[in-house]
């Protein structure tokens, strides 16, 4: 029995007996009187003792806002909200700031119902840390980043050999020249130097010497104080040597120097050169000897890519070519051939590259701009036939007039790649290894059937720091079995909708590269950064988060504005202290005057 | 009270002076002190503080050199009766006690003391010091400022240079080795002396003898030095603290001093290897053509420069006679006149070769080189110079224009004759009379101007005919008969390019070979005139030779050439039986080399995780002991450039307590700088992992199209 219950029960009881006691009394004058006001005493007490509430409406946005302050927030600005509340999730603001209470969790600003509006100062919060704000409207007007690095890119992972180029922007608030410095082995490698004041955009670039994991560093110095130094962890792997299938219309110069750079680079090599007719001059290097006088799609598919003359890949006969459509098509092998004269023809190898010629009776040395190459080559004859532009195709080199050399286009899962370049072994007799192998390596690898594998392993977070939870994507055609990270299982859960992508949440402990693995599955490492790293970037990435979070809300708080909410508001006991007072002096007043 | 008001005025005066004087000491000590400081600062770099005493100093020998407070008021009296007129020469009577003055010196005085009181305290004359002594000062104070902003430079350089002492390692030696001395005796070649140094890092020359001498504070068993990780020596003791060895360096590298177990640091080890000499020839130029007529001497002006000293030099000289399969060698060996006894580092060489002196003729060629050897016995030689004579046999000589093939017109062939009249008349100078001489030389000079003229013809100049149109009575302009008749008139006057007799037919550079050879004939034309036939000998010799080499030119053509193959059978292209050919078949295998850099890629894997965790294990130890390897072999290569990383992998390998991250860096450098540049080879892309999502998607694409 509770307390309300107990109480009522007594007052009742109380007030059966009041009246019944004002009934029995002699003096029968004024009793309607007396007994009202008895029950009225009665009524009080029990009012005193009951916890009375009642309900109201109140306008929200009449009660209280407090202040979260996050990093990067201005202590000026802080002034003009002296008498409001202040929380803060960070430590080192609350030791800066010993009036701002530190919170352990968002919560228990949620969870209080009187806090209705939150503002936020400083640079905001990050995407868990708002979703934990579960709609509270908030109030965000970030100053902009002022100084360091506010976009930086670049590739994580990179083939041997492949040049490390790093992108991004760097802000400079100061009147001072900064100078932008890549160290690898903490020795210089590339810099530039950024204006004074303003947005800086920034390419610094460098061929990796190394393999293997690799911690680059991004250093911002101003005269000889370095302000700024950032981790780029770049994971080097070795080439997979692929297989090159060459079928030439007689023997030539340009293959023999291919199949030369080819073969002492390791990669398996087997030409097929005509030289009279049915005859052929067959060379196997680094592969095992097999007949390769006829194309058949079994023998197609021990290759990664074909390089061949138009003429002899327009005369094959009608099986071969249907089993080299096939390969193409179907199993993505990739074919570069190598054009000749003819500008127009039906075939299927060269129906999307359409060719001309230059207006010229000499063709004259020219410098060629590769795909992904800021610098030029060396001058070179490239010779008059070049690929008219148009078509599904995407141009790979061109000359400075941007006629095309060399195109590539899709066909079906395979790739073509077109070409009427058949002297740049004249670079490699003017010793220019260089270029030749600039040209060839993007020729093949644009060509080259693509490897398969079984897992992919992709950060989600942009900058995992050891601070926050980072979330781990896995690419893999079955349920993975026992996923570990740094020898620590972790769970991991399905994609509702893409079954083979698998994701893992991760909190990490250590910073710096650590590693992720599935049962039978091969090491991949992700690296976590110190919660110092990219202050910048995070800066505007939590900007962002807190924005968006203000988009997706804006509905919300505006509606909360106009609807009154329902509170309760407990009644004060003073009214029913005066009334039982009244009610027991108008009883004794009677009785002893009237 | 009056003689009262006079003395005080007078000493109020003399104060106001001491006052200025004192004021003017001031400023003189300043300046001086200034200047003095200046210099000893500049000089000896001493504080700025010593300018106080320095200036108290000076101070107190001005004042008492001047001792301005003992100057007497009659001395100022004196001074105001010479100044002020007024005072009637009466001044010094203030000075007098008024008990010694006469009635007329009263009467004197009274008058002056009402003067005395007008006259100012301080006389423009007080002041003359004060200036000079402002002047000084400003000069002093302009001189410091200058050589101030002068020493700055100077203490700049001395810092950079201060900064860059700092950044070679100091040396650590073995606690045990309380004195080091090491003789470094160069090698004889050098001709350098016996030097000491009381350091383990060695700057040798290349052979020199070291010997290192030990001194130990504690008795020590043994004390070996080990080079470049491998080679011990051991060090012999006189007594138990004595310790001694040499060796001759001869490599670069790297030592270690191991006294009873314990190894040092690594010294480095650089040796100075001596350059061969540089020999340069100054004159003759590389291809020297000797025409006839000309001195028949060369002379060979040669630097040799070596960086120890010169032992020798010598001239090879062969002289090739004849042509053809008949040519005879014969090589001579020439010194030079000077003597190489000092053996200098540098030496200027002449030689002055007489050509007939070698038995040399017109047509002979002569080759030459200089070779030098230095003390180190090392030899360094010139590219072969050429030095030829011309064969005016071989020009004289009707052989090309007896041939068929010759189309050239008569005239060219005189040049050659008036060479012939010119030698002749030569030979006869002797015999005839100075006027004939004199009219034959002149008529050479007309038949040398008659055949330029000839020659003019070709290039299209202007006949002398030409010059005075009046002279020819032939003209047809002047005829009479011709007035008014414009086709003559144009005739004459018009430059007929069209003409096919007139047409310049010959190409550029032919005319320029004409017209050089016109202007040897007028020099030798000049010459004879000048009744100098010796003279004009060498220009037609030129001339002659110009002409040679016009008609070579002229003889030049490529004969046409004709070739029809017969016509291709098309029907009998590729039918031949090729049954029984076989293909041919190539096979091999070439697998790439391993790594060699695969311990320093792995260490640089472990470099980066101490770099954040500062605590080294037993497998990393493992991995970085054979990069250390790795690196030392460098070092012994290049110890300038990899014993600091060398060191620092050793330190890092050793110490317990953590790593020293600048050490990392320092070996994270060296092996940078060992790997060699990743070359680029073609890569393929990666399928995605999609269980076949987007090969689906391709294949339904073409359904839907």
């Amino acid at each position: 029995m509770n307390w309300n219950s107990i109480v009522m029960i007594v007052c009742i009881l109380l007030a059966a007996f009041a009246v019944w006691k004002e009934y029995a009394r002699v003096n029968k004058s004024r009793l309607v009187l007396r007994m009202i006001a008895a029950l009225l005493a009665v009524l009080a007490l029990a009012c005193v003792a009951l916890p009375l509430t009642y309900q109201r409406d109140i306008v929200k946005q009449d009660k209280n806002e407090v202040i979260l302050l996050t990093q990067g927030y201005n202590t000026d600005s802080l002034k003009q909200y002296a008498t409001v509340k202040t929380f803060t999730l960070d430590e080192k603001i609350k030791k800066e700031n010993a009036k701002a209470v530190l919170l352990s969790s968002l919560d228990q600003i949620v969870a209080d119902s009187t806090v209705t509006r939150l503002r936020i100062l400083g640079d905001g919060l990050d995407k868990e840390e708002l979703q934990q704000l579960n709609g509270l409207p908030i109030v965000f007007y970030p100053a902009s980043v002022k100084q360091g690095i506010t976009a930086a890119a670049w590739a994580q992972k990179l083939k041997a050999g492949e040049p490390l180029t790093i992108q991004g922007n760097f802000k400079n608030a100061s009147a001072k020249k900064v100078k932008l410095v890549l160290k690898g082995l903490s020795t210089g490698l590339d810099s530039v130097m950024s204006n004074a004041d303003g947005d800086n955009p920034f390419q610094l670039t460098t061929i990796p010497k190394n393999t293997g994991k690799n911690v680059f560093n991004l250093l911002a110095i101003v005269g000889t104080d370095t302000i700024e130094k950032e981790d780029l962890p770049v994971q080097i792997e070795p080439v997979k040597l692929l297989k090159v299938l060459m079928l030439t219309a007689s023997p030539d110069f340009e293959s023999r120097f291919l199949k030369n750079w080819l073969s002492q680079s390791g990669y398996a090599v087997a030409v097929r050169s005509a030289i009279s007719k049915d005859k052929f001059n067959k060379e196997f290097i680094n592969l095992d000897q097999f007949p390769i006088d006829h194309l058949s799609q079994a023998t197609l598919a021990k290759f990664d890519v074909l390089i061949g003359d138009l003429a002899v890949l327009k005369t094959l006969n009608g099986g071969e070519a249907s089993a080299l459509q096939q390969e193409v098509t179907q199993k993505g092998l990739g074919i570069i051939i190598k054009g000749d004269t003819t500008t127009h023809s039906t075939s299927w190898l060269q129906r999307d590259f359409p060719t001309d010629r230059l207006a010229l009776k000499e063709p004259l040395p020219v410098p060629l701009l590769l795909q992904g190459e800021l610098a030029k080559t060396d001058k070179f004859n490239a010779g008059l036939v070049y690929i008219k532009s148009g078509g599904n195709t995407q141009s790979l080199v061109t000359d400075e007039r941007a006629h095309v050399f060399a195109a590539t286009a899709l066909a079906g899962s395979g790739k073509l790649v077109f070409t009427p370049l058949n002297n740049t072994f004249s670079w490699m007799l003017n010793g220019d290894k260089n270029d030749y192998t600039n040209l060839w390596s993007l020729l093949i690898g644009k060509a080259a059937r693509r490897l398969p594998v079984t897992e992919n392993w992709n950060t989600l977070s942009a900058i995992p720091t050891m601070s926050k939870p980072l979330q781990l994507l896995l690419q893999n055609a079955v349920a993975p079995l026992n996923v570990k990270i740094n020898d620590v299982s972790i769970a991991s859960a399905q994609h509702s909708l893409l079954p083979f992508e698998w994701e893992v949440n991760y909190w990490p402990g250590a910073a710096g590269w650590q590693s992720v693995q599935q049962a039978g599955g091969l090491v991949n490492w992700f690296y976590v950064y110190k919660d110092n790293e990219w202050s910048g970037i995070r800066a505007a990435n939590r900007q962002l988060d807190t924005r968006n979070y203000i988009e997706t809300n804006h509905l919300n708080s505006l509606v909360t504005k106009q609807i009154h909410e329902k509170a309760t508001i407990a009644v004060s006991k003073i009214y029913f202290y005066v009334l039982l007072l009244i009610a027991c002096v108008f009883l004794w007043v009677e009785a002893k005057f009237l | 009270m009056a003689e009262q008001t006079g003395i005080h005025k007078i000493s109020a005066i003399r104060k106001t002076y001491i006052v200025y004087q004192l004021i003017a000491d001031v400023l003189f000590a300043a300046a001086f002190s200034i200047v003095i400081i200046t210099i000893v600062n500049y000089s000896l770099h001493i504080a700025l503080l010593w300018a106080v005493p320095v200036f108290m100093a000076s101070l107190l020998v001005f004042v008492f050199i001047y001792k301005t407070w003992a100057i007497s008021n009659t001395s100022i009296a004196n001074f105001l009766n010479r100044q002020y007129p007024q005072l009637e020469e009466s001044s010094t009577l203030t000075l007098k006690p008024a008990a010694e003055l006469n009635l007329l010196e009263t009467l004197q005085l009274q008058k002056v003391e009402a003067e005395l009181q007008e006259i100012p305290l301080p006389h423009k004359a007080f002041f003359k010091r004060i200036k000079l002594a402002l002047l000084l000062l400003a000069i002093a104070l302009a001189v410091s400022w200058l050589a101030g902003s002068v020493s700055k430079q100077v203490h700049y350089t001395d810092g950079k240079r201060l900064s860059a002492e700092k950044t070679a390692v100091p040396e650590k030696i073995l606690p045990q080795i309380s004195a080091v001395n090491v003789h470094v005796a160069p090698p004889l070649y050098t001709g350098k002396a016996t030097r000491q140094q009381d350091k383990f890092i060695l700057n040798v020359e290349d052979g020199a003898t070291v010997t290192w001498h030990i001194t130990t504070n504690i008795a020590v068993k043994q004390i070996f030095l080990l080079f470049n990780d491998k080679e011990v020596i051991k060090l012999k003791n006189t007594d138990n603290t004595q310790w001694q060895v040499n060796k001759v360096i001869s490599k670069p590298g790297f030592y270690q001093v191991n006294v009873d177990g314990k190894l040092s640091d690594l010294y480095q080890v650089q040796v100075i290897t001596d350059q061969p000499p540089v020999v340069r020839i100054k004159t003759p130029k590389q291809y020297t053509y000797i025409d006839a007529g000309e001195a028949q001497k060369i002379n060979i002006n040669t630097a040799i420069n070596d960086d120890y000293g010169v032992s020798s030099a010598l001239i090879f000289a062969t002289v090739a006679k004849g042509s053809g399969e008949a040519v005879k060698f014969k090589e001579y060996k020439l010194n030079f006149s000077s003597s190489f006894v000092g053996h200098h580092p540098q030496y200027d060489l002449q030689k002055l070769i007489n050509l007939p002196d070698l038995k040399m003729e017109p047509g002979d060629e002569l080759y030459f080189y200089v070779q030098a050897t230095d003390t180190h016995q090392q030899q360094s030689r010139t590219d072969v110079y050429t030095v030829t004579i011309q064969d005016t046999a071989q020009l004289l000589s009707m052989d090309g224009m007896l041939t068929g093939v010759n189309q050239k017109p008569e005239f060219f062939r005189s040049e050659r004759q008036i060479i012939v009249d010119t030698e002749h008349l030569l030979k006869d100078k002797d015999s005839i009379s100075v006027e004939q001489f004199n009219n034959r030389s002149n008529d050479l000079g007309i038949d040398q101007k008659l055949l330029r003229l000839r020659y003019g013809k070709f290039l299209g100049e202007e006949s002398e005919s030409d010059i005075n149109p009046a002279d020819d009575k032939n003209d047809p302009v002047g005829d009479i008969k011709n007035y008014g008749n414009a086709a003559v008139v144009l005739d004459k006057y018009t430059d007929k390019h069209d003409n096919a007799e007139d047409a310049q037919f010959f190409d550029p550079e032919l005319k320029k070979q004409l017209k050089a050879t016109l202007t040897e004939m007028w020099k030798a034309e000049l010459q004879l005139r000048l009744y100098k036939p010796q003279n004009a000998l060498p220009f037609e010799y030129k001339a002659l030779r110009l002409l040679k080499d016009l008609q070579q030119k002229s003889r030049v053509y490529v004969a046409k050439t004709a070739y029809n193959p017969p016509a291709l059978k098309m029907e009998k292209r590729l039918s031949g039986d090729l049954s029984k050919i076989d293909q041919p078949l190539f096979k091999q295998d070439i697998k790439p080399g391993t790594d060699q850099f695969e311990n320093l890629k792995k260490a640089v894997i472990v470099l980066e995780q101490l770099k954040t965790r500062g605590q080294i294990n037993d497998a990393d130890k493992h991995v970085l002991a054979l990069a250390s390897q790795q690196l030392s072999l460098k070092a012994s290569a290049q110890p300038g450039a990899y014993l600091p990383a060398l060191s620092a992998m050793r330190r890092i390998l050793s110490n317990q307590k953590g790593v020293n991250v600048t050490d990392v860096a320092l070996v994270e450098k060296a092996i940078q700088k060992t790997l060699i540049n990743a070359i680029k080879t073609p890569a393929a892309g990666v399928a995605p992992t999609d269980l076949g999502l987007s090969r689906d998607y391709y294949k339904n694409l073409k359904t839907v199209n």
